[in-house]
Formats: structure tokens, C-alpha cells, sequence
């Protein structure tokens, strides 16, 4: 395996980790389950 | 190879739009939990039918939300930058040939029968710019009195959001019609122009304004998959390079940031000079495949 692809691999696992524990998640839901009215084009 | 990939780019498409309850249920779009995921292509979470989140509209409002995380460990989505962060590590822009239902739009309306055109190759850059301005500095930087900011991609420009989110639910929801004006107007002459060049110019939105797709391209060179050219087969006779959506020259620019990996280079090949496969360590040449020649 390359090793520039492990390691960004590795990288990119705890960021995405670091998310899940900074309450990312709940706000991904929140965003994700409200209408954007931004790609509605309005207001 | 190219029909397994229409047949992938149909299921994606159709599997991660297939909320079917949206005219009866009390909101017009999906509200579950897969909503906490994201989409790995670009695909509207407005969309009636949606039910994962898109990265770039999520991105966009984590950045848009930065200054109120000031005072503790600030949000600035690390759980999307971590997500298409691995996945660029790992499949580079396969993404964008494969899964991105708005690619998949894009291959189906370029093969409307009209006269085709190239593109002005320095146009391939603008991408970068829509990335870093658009998703990146103006939601952080352009905020209102209460220091929010907004999603100006989303906002200003996204050809999907109007397709799949805005022109759905201002039909499913006509008190939204209440609010419509210069930003709605101005995405949807945005749409028209983008599905217009989309017919003419293959993978247009691809490849001079997608942000998600600048973003997997930065990966294009170290991604643990790769379009790999075994020089010693190549027998220069052009087949790839006519197939190539995005404009590529296989044989001469190696991970190409354009290459979206739809293989169908590889499938144009004859004599073997294109395969993928996992990204040899520097140094270590490909093999040369011996090939009777079909012609």
C-alpha cells in the first residue's frame, strides 16, 4: 500500500472520529432534515 | 464495463433518492437517521426524495456556524472533511464517474443527439476557486448581525439544488413561492445555462464548477486506487483519448486531477496499455502485458 494513501487514510479516519465526538453528527442530522432555503432560493 | 457503470450510476442514483413517503408524511423531505450521513457524490439534501445529507451543503453550513463554536472546540464539520476525506484517499474522483448522481444527469443529457464541443481547457481551474471562495471563505467571512453566515455555493450557484431540492418542493410546497426572488431566479438561469453546456460539453458542471469534485481531484495523485498506463503497450492510436469524458489524454497526463476513473479508457484499450488497480509504490513500473493485436 502506498504509504501516502495510508497515512491520509489514517488522517481523515480520526478527523471524521474527532466529529463524531464534537456532536457533529446531531448537527449533520439537524441540517440534513430541515429544508435548505438556501438551495430553495429563497430568502 | 461502461454498462455496469450505468447500472451502478442508476441504482446510486435511485437508492439514495427513494424516499417515497414525502407527499404523505408531514414534512416533504426524508427526516430519518440516514440523514446524519453523507452522500459521497453531489445530491441535494432538499431533495423530496433524498436520504442522505450532501457534503458540500453541509460543509458549507458547519463553516457558515464557525464563529459560534468559538469558545470551545469549534465545529468546522470535521466529520465531512474526514468522510470525503477518505474517500478521496482511497477512490480519488471514482466518485464522480460512478456514484455522483449529478454526473450520472450529466452523462444521460450529454447524450441528447446535438453537435458537441470541447472545453477551453484553462476553464478546468475555476473549480478550485468555487471550492476555496465559495465553500470555504464566504460562509465564514460574509456574516449577517447575528454572525451567521450562509451557504453561498448552495445559495448562489448549485445547478442541483435548483434541480433536485428547489424546483420538487416549490411544486410539492407552494407556500414556499411566498419568499422566491432574485436568488431563485438567478439559480435557475445558473441551471438552464449549466444543462444547456452539459449537452454540448461533456461532464461540463464536472469539470469547471463542482467543488466536491475539485476536492476529490486534490487526491488524484496519492488516492490508494489508480488508473494505471503501462507505456509499453500503448501504441499510440488515440482510442482513450476519444473516449474520454473529461477531456483526458491517458497515455500523457498520469493521475490527471480531470480523470473521473470511468474506466472507459480502459475498455477503448486493445492492447492493454490502461488497467486499474491499487497505486504501485514509486518506482516500481508496471508490468508489460504481452497482447495479440486485434486488429
Amino acid at each position: 500500500m502506498p504509504k501516502k494513501a495510508f497515512w491520509l487514510i489514517f488522517l481523515y479516519t480520526a478527523l471524521f472520529i474527532l466529529g463524531v465526538n464534537t456532536g457533529d453528527l446531531t448537527q449533520l442530522h439537524h441540517l440534513g432534515t430541515t429544508i435548505c432555503l438556501a438551495c430553495v432560493g429563497v430568502g | 464495463m461502461n454498462r455496469f457503470r450505468w447500472l451502478i450510476q442508476t441504482l446510486v442514483a435511485l437508492g439514495t433518492n427513494s424516499y417515497l413517503l414525502f407527499p404523505f408524511g408531514g414534512s416533504v423531505i426524508y427526516q430519518g437517521p440516514l440523514k446524519a450521513v453523507c452522500h459521497p457524490g453531489l445530491n441535494c439534501y432538499s431533495c423530496p426524495g433524498a436520504l442522505l445529507s450532501c457534503p458540500v451543503g453541509a460543509f458549507q453550513n458547519f463553516m457558515a456556524s464557525l464563529r459560534f463554536g468559538m469558545g470551545g472546540i469549534p465545529n468546522f464539520g470535521a466529520i465531512v472533511l474526514g468522510y470525503v476525506g477518505f474517500i478521496g484517499s482511497v477512490v480519488g474522483r471514482l466518485t464522480c464517474g460512478w456514484i455522483c448522481p449529478f454526473g450520472f444527469i450529466q452523462d444521460l443529457l450529454h447524450k441528447l443527439p446535438t453537435r458537441k464541443f470541447s472545453l477551453w481547457k484553462p476553464l478546468r481551474w475555476t473549480k478550485y476557486g468555487f471550492l476555496v471562495v465559495m465553500v470555504v471563505i464566504m460562509p465564514v467571512l460574509l456574516v449577517d448581525k447575528t454572525g451567521l453566515g450562509h451557504p453561498w455555493f448552495c445559495k448562489l450557484v448549485c445547478p442541483a439544488g435548483t434541480l433536485e431540492g428547489a424546483l420538487p418542493l416549490l411544486a410539492l410546497k407552494p407556500s414556499l413561492w411566498g419568499g422566491v426572488g432574485f436568488y431563485f431566479w438567478n439559480k435557475l438561469t445558473i441551471l438552464i445555462l449549466i444543462l444547456g453546456a452539459v449537452i454540448c460539453i461533456s461532464r461540463f458542471f464536472c469539470r469547471v464548477i463542482c467543488p466536491l469534485g475539485a476536492f476529490y481531484s486534490l487526491f488524484s495523485r496519492i488516492s490508494l486506487v489508480q488508473l494505471e498506463f503501462v507505456e509499453g503497450n500503448c501504441v499510440e492510436c488515440g482510442a482513450c483519448v476519444r473516449k474520454c469524458p473529461t477531456g483526458v489524454v491517458p497515455n500523457q497526463e498520469f493521475d490527471s486531477p480531470e480523470c473521473i476513473m470511468c474506466l472507459r479508457c480502459v475498455d477503448a484499450c486493445h492492447f492493454s496499455a490502461l488497467d486499474f488497480g491499487i497505486r504501485r509504490p514509486l518506482g516500481k513500473p508496471a508490468k508489460v502485458k504481452r497482447v495479440t493485436s486485434p486488429l
